[in-house]
Formats: C-alpha cells, sequence, structure tokens
C-alpha cells in the first residue's frame, strides 16, 4: 500500500499552501485584477422597467452604438430594489459598472457626488437638441451636473368611471372631490387607496398633498426645516379625513405593489399611480369582478390632484451617471450623447408607451401623449413634477428624509391615532433635525 | 394507524402548506389571482402553465438554474473537502487553543454576510473574480466552511476514537486513519454538513446579487427576481413558478438522503 505521505509530504503540501498564499496577497495587495481579467468594454447598469419594451430598445441602441464604434458592450438590468446594494458595492470596490442607473431622485448626485464624473458638457448639448431640461436648477447639485435625469414614471389618479357613475361623480379634480369619491365609493365597498406606509408611493402622495397646502418639509435654501407649520397641521388633518372616511386601514401596511392589486382587483375606485396598473391589467385581461367587462376599458387616468395652494407632486426621479474609477469615462459620454439624441429618445419613449417620460422639453410633444386619452395628462403631470425636497434643493440629507419614510410615518402616527397632530409633526422634526445636523457635520 | 398519523398531521399541514400555495399560484391566470372574490387556495378558472411558459421562453430561467447547480455543488464540494480537513484535527488532536479555535470558527459563521459584502467586493474584484461565476464559488465557502466545520466537529467526536487506534497500531498514519477509517463512519455527519451547504449556496441572494452583473451568469434567485419585479408590477404566477421548480433539487437531495440526514443531526444527542 503506498503512503499517502509519499506522495504529498507535509513539506511540499505547506510550501504549495504558502506559495498559494502569498500568490493571492501579492494579487489583493497590488489592487489589480491579474491581467488575464482585464478586458476593454463598455458596461451598463440600468434597472428591469415596468415596459420590458423600453430595455429591449434600450440594449438595441446600446449595442447598435457598440457595433459603431467598435466598442464591446454589455447591459446589465436589475430589480430597481437592489440597485442601491449594486451601487454602494461598486462605490466600495470603485469597480463596476461604467455606466449606472442613478436614483430613484436626485440625492445620489449629493451622495455620490466625489465618484461620480461631471456631465457639464453633455447635458448642454443634451439640452440644447431636446428643447432644454424641464426645470433645469433643479438637477444641478452644487453647482454641477453629476448626472442626468433620465427618467419619470408620472403620478395621475386612476379612477374606476363606472363606479363614478355609479356614485353619480365626474372626474374629479381636487383633493376635496377625492375624499368626497372616497368617501361614496367606500360606502358602496370600493375604497379610495394611497399607501401611507414605507412605499415610495407613500412618500410621493402624501407629499403632493403637503404641497397642495402649502406645506413643505424644508426651505428654499435646503437647510431650514419647515415642517412645524400650520398647512402641515391642515395636510395631516385631511389625510386623516382620507384615512378614515375613505379608505381602509390596510393602506397602513402596503408595498408598492398593493394600489396596483387593489385596483386591478376591482376594489379600489381610485389610486394616485402610474399608468403601469392600467398596462398590466391590459396586458392580462382582468376582468371587473363578477362581469365579462375587461377593467382596463372602465379606467381611466385624470391629472393629479390640486389642493387648496397648489397642484404639485413629484415621482421617482430615474437618472443616470458615470463612475469616475471607470476606465472608459469619455467613451460612456459618447454613449449618453447618442442616446439622449431626440431621435432615439423618442424611440426609447415610444417603446416605453409613455411610461418612461424624460424630462426634456421637446419629448413633451411626443406623439405617444396623444395616441391614447388615457395619457392625456401625462405631460402636464410632468411639468407640475418637482423633486421630493421642493422647494429646497435636493442634498444627501433630503435623500435620507425619503429613504426614512419620515412623511408617511408621521402621517401614519396620526392617522392611526399613535399621535397627536403636534406629536407627530413635533416628530418628525426631530427625526429631520438629526438628519440635517448629521450631514452638516460632513465636509 | 390513527393515533400515528394523528399527531402528525398538523405538522405536516404546517410544512407543506407553502408549498402548496407555491403551487396553486404557478397554476393560475393573471385575470384569477387579482379577483379578490376567488378562493386563494384554490384553481377555479382553469389551470394555465403559462408562467412556467414566460420564465422558459422570455427568460433566461434555465440558465440561472444551471448556474445556481453549478456554484452550489461546487461550493459544497470545496467546503466539506476544507471542512473535513478542519474539523478533523479541533475534534481529535489535542494542541494548544484547539478549543478555542473551534469556538471562534462558529463565531465567524456568525458574521452576517451583509456585514462582509462591501469588503468581499473588494476582494473579489482584486482576484479578477468579477462578474464569473468563480465569485460565488469562491465566496461562499466564507460562510460554508465554519459551518461545515462547526457541525463535523460534533459528529467527529462521536466516533470512537478507539477504531482510530487500532488502525494506526496496524499501520496506518493519520492521513489514512481519516481517509479509511473515520470518514465511512462518518459519512451521514458529512452527508448531512453537504445538504446543508448545498441548501445554503442554493438559496443565497446578496453576493450573487454583487459580485454577478452579466444575465447570463445569474444564479435563480437573483435573476428571477430581477426579471420578475419590474417596477411596481410583481408577476406573482411567475415568481411562483420560479420558486417551485427553484425548491425542486433541494426536495431531490433531502428524499435521497434523509435517512442520512437524520442520523447526522442526531448524532452524539443519546450517548
Amino acid at each position: 500500500m503506498a503512503r499517502v505521505s509519499d506522495r504529498v509530504s507535509r513539506r511540499r503540501f505547506l510550501g504549495a499552501a504558502a506559495g498559494g498564499a502569498v500568490g493571492l496577497t501579492g494579487i489583493l495587495a497590488s489592487g489589480r485584477a491579474p491581467a488575464v481579467a482585464q478586458t476593454r468594454e463598455l458596461t451598463f447598469l440600468t434597472i428591469a422597467s415596468f415596459v420590458p419594451e423600453t430595455d429591449k430598445e434600450l440594449k438595441r441602441q446600446f449595442e447598435e452604438w457598440g457595433a459603431r464604434n467598435k466598442v464591446k458592450v454589455r447591459l446589465d438590468s436589475i430589480a430597481h430594489l437592489q440597485l442601491v446594494t449594486k451601487k454602494a458595492s461598486e462605490v466600495q470596490a470603485r469597480s463596476g459598472h461604467d455606466i449606472t442607473a442613478l436614483g430613484p431622485g436626485l440625492g445620489d448626485a449629493e451622495l455620490y457626488f466625489d465618484h461620480l464624473v461631471d456631465l457639464n458638457d453633455v447635458a448642454g448639448e443634451v439640452g440644447s437638441k431636446n428643447g432644454g431640461w424641464l426645470n433645469e436648477s433643479d438637477y444641478l447639485i452644487r453647482g454641477k451636473w453629476k448626472l442626468l435625469p433620465w427618467w419619470m414614471a408620472p403620478f395621475p389618479m386612476a379612477v374606476r368611471t363606472d363606479l363614478l357613475e355609479q356614485i353619480g361623480e365626474k372626474n374629479p379634480d381636487t383633493w376635496e372631490d377625492w375624499l368626497r369619491v372616497g368617501k361614496k365609493g367606500k360606502a358602496i365597498g370600493h375604497p379610495f387607496g394611497t399607501a401611507i406606509s414605507h412605499t415610495g408611493d407613500a412618500n410621493v402622495t402624501l407629499l403632493s398633498i403637503m404641497w397642495s397646502y402649502g406645506a413643505s418639509y424644508v426651505g428654499k435654501d435646503g437647510k431650514t426645516l419647515t415642517i412645524n407649520s400650520s398647512q402641515t397641521r391642515q395636510a395631516l388633518e385631511f389625510v386623516k379625513r382620507l384615512y378614515t372616511e375613505a379608505m381602509e386601514p390596510e393602506v397602513l401596511a402596503w408595498d408598492d405593489a398593493s394600489n396596483n392589486r387593489c385596483l386591478n382587483a376591482g376594489k379600489c375606485i381610485g389610486i394616485h399611480n402610474p399608468i403601469s396598473a392600467y398596462e398590466s391589467a391590459k396586458k392580462d385581461k382582468v376582468l371587473v369582478p363578477g362581469t365579462q367587462r375587461e377593467i382596463a376599458d372602465v379606467i381611466d387616468h385624470v391629472n393629479t390632484p390640486k389642493g387648496p395652494v397648489d397642484r404639485k407632486t413629484t415621482s421617482g426621479y430615474w437618472c443616470i451617471g458615470i463612475w469616475n474609477f471607470s476606465k472608459n469615462a469619455d467613451v460612456a459620454k459618447d454613449f449618453l450623447r447618442y442616446h439622449f439624441q431626440p431621435d432615439n429618445l423618442s424611440r426609447w419613449v415610444e417603446a416605453g408607451r409613455g411610461f418612461n417620460t424624460p424630462f426634456l422639453n421637446t419629448l413633451m410633444k411626443h406623439p405617444v401623449y396623444q395616441s391614447s386619452k388615457q395619457y392625456r395628462h401625462m405631460t402636464e403631470i410632468a411639468r407640475v413634477s418637482v423633486p421630493p425636497s421642493w422647494p429646497g434643493p435636493t442634498t444627501a440629507a433630503s435623500q435620507q428624509v425619503l429613504d426614512l419614510y419620515i412623511i408617511p410615518d408621521m402621517f401614519a402616527q396620526y392617522v392611526s391615532g399613535k399621535m397627536s397632530a403636534d406629536q407627530a409633526i413635533a416628530w418628525a422634526e426631530k427625526e429631520m433635525q438629526e438628519i440635517y445636523a448629521g450631514r452638516k457635520r460632513k465636509p | 394507524m390513527f393515533t400515528l398519523y394523528m399527531p402528525i398531521t398538523p405538522f405536516v399541514f404546517f410544512a407543506l402548506f407553502p408549498l402548496y400555495f407555491m403551487v396553486v399560484t404557478s397554476l393560475k391566470t393573471n385575470a384569477e389571482l387579482y379577483n379578490v372574490a376567488s378562493a386563494p387556495f384554490l384553481i377555479r378558472r382553469g389551470v394555465t402553465f403559462g408562467h412556467y411558459q414566460l420564465l422558459s421562453t422570455e427568460t433566461l430561467f434555465w440558465s440561472w438554474f444551471a448556474n445556481s447547480l453549478i456554484v452550489s455543488l461546487a461550493a459544497t464540494l470545496i467546503s466539506v473537502a476544507i471542512g473535513i480537513l478542519a474539523a478533523y484535527p479541533l475534534a481529535r488532536l489535542r494542541f494548544l487553543g484547539a478549543e478555542s479555535f473551534g469556538v471562534a470558527i462558529f463565531i465567524t459563521y456568525l458574521v452576517p454576510p451583509s456585514l462582509l459584502f462591501l469588503p468581499l467586493t473588494t476582494v473579489v474584484n482584486r482576484l479578477g473574480l468579477s462578474d464569473s461565476l468563480w465569485a460565488l464559488i469562491v465566496t461562499y465557502p466564507t460562510f460554508l466552511v465554519p459551518f461545515c466545520t462547526w457541525l463535523l466537529m460534533g459528529y467527529f467526536r462521536t466516533v470512537p476514537r478507539e477504531i482510530e487506534e487500532c488502525a494506526m497500531l496496524d499501520g496506518c498514519n493519520r492521513l489514512q486513519t481519516m481517509i479509511r477509517i473515520l470518514l465511512p463512519v462518518a459519512i451521514p455527519g458529512v452527508i448531512c454538513a453537504a445538504l446543508f451547504a448545498f441548501t445554503l449556496s442554493w438559496n443565497e441572494f446578496l453576493y450573487a446579487l454583487v459580485f454577478v452583473s452579466p444575465a447570463e451568469l445569474k444564479t435563480m434567485t437573483v435573476g428571477v427576481f430581477s426579471e420578475l419585479i419590474r417596477g411596481d408590477i410583481y408577476y406573482w404566477g411567475g415568481l411562483m413558478a420560479g420558486a417551485c421548480i427553484g425548491s425542486l433539487p433541494i426536495v431531490v437531495a433531502y428524499v435521497f438522503f434523509l435517512d442520512y440526514y437524520v442520523s447526522g443531526l442526531t448524532a452524539g444527542a443519546v450517548k
């Protein structure tokens, strides 16, 4: 019997292991991948779009541009919920994709200010070719273009026209109208639905209501907190009435998909949401319960509601940027110029059937918005859409207020009776003070 | 029979209910899935295989499935091999710090991947393994090896030392004793460790998301999640179809090795 130790002696084994460890340490210490792994290509990380055709068109453009410029390209997509993790890991390793989707919101420009390439030159060219940016000053962070606002999904009100008829109402236009409609709807088993929970939808709708009543959480200077105001109290009172009279308690536990389900299940009379619920109902041929009628046929989209003071809303602002650790930053800029050419953007908007609305003036006249009555308010809503920190600028702190769902929590604590209005506002103000103070300490 | 099956019925129901709900959801039409008036646990408007078709034809599901299989098998093999080599001396040899080293290994297992993924990203990148399955094959053992080692240490200690000593009297050295005497006796423990390691690898999400980006190289957990959650639209039927198919290898593995698994888990419970 051959001895195992004859074939691999302990000394030889330890020697080989030590050699391997030294080699590994060398690679790690050098901070460079072995040469065999270094290939030149342009990579782009995006989020899986609600309308898959959008991703296909983007891929087509990317590959077409790559073929013309003899650059190997790779488009990767992930669920939007995972983008935060992916961005953090790529910045930590200072390696990854060249171009990346950023958002939701403009806050990434501030959070990753030191890791993103300046896009002033590209933004200027893109703006001039597309009739200018919608609200240029909103997108500048510390006076620079650190990202290009890419697309938003405007927030109209999706409403069941058959139920409106049943309760003797016409298309509501103000928040008070919606309270009345929701109340009547709830009485016949079809409540109004908007999340008051940890979701992006809740941030959007509750901020829309605050602005409609003249409230905001931060002033124009981006430093002074303005949440503690009589206008915020009015907004709280309105949402409490909406919650108790027109909605059901389940909205306190909703996620982003819940309002879509509520509408498409034939339960909700209306929801504040992009057209995704309608589009999926249409695709899946979902029926009105108890009938053979498709629910998409009885859904209409009306303007985002106005309040006593204003008509404003926001949305998830999806943006695009280039990491400054990219070895191909100039090539990446070339692709952005290509993608943001009017023709290419137009095709991309067409593919998305208007779900992905760019922040550029010319695109507001895109034929897709006239192609169906469902889209008739989209551009108007896009024009009254502002960043969530409005009237203040987007900062890392304002982004954190969104990410920690301070606004939905304030409303939830009041409407559920856990706190009084003053307590809820004081709680939110304290949370925001800590967030803003913490950010101020950073150089 | 009644006294035998009656007590276990609630447990079987509890264990199988999620699987049942997954299967039912994956076979329902979207129209029925959205209908709040329909019974959630029954299919009333006909069975559809559309969700399985969607997975097969409109996504790279079977590539993701193969990737998961490759990564899980490779990581399991590596981890169990290293685990055996680490567990044996810790269980059998007396050397300074053996006890505390064993505890340290267990503590390593308790460090959550959500803390480790950021520094590991740097390591994976510097090794040039990003965007390849090797990134996962190399990193999964970081949480599998401590687990396998700890589990095998416990099992090896239940094997009588005397049978090894007999082998040594007959001329075997340490390595031969381990390979020819201990391992055949410890097969249930090794299989138990392998099953656990395979399951942990198969279900892993965070590293697979962070270290691998190309669509064709994604594992099943990440691929299904990326493709079937689009904004605020969740393709529930497709997600459940993916979950059903994804649970099959685990079910098959446990069915084949159940006896080993049970004896591996309960080793040393009664002395």
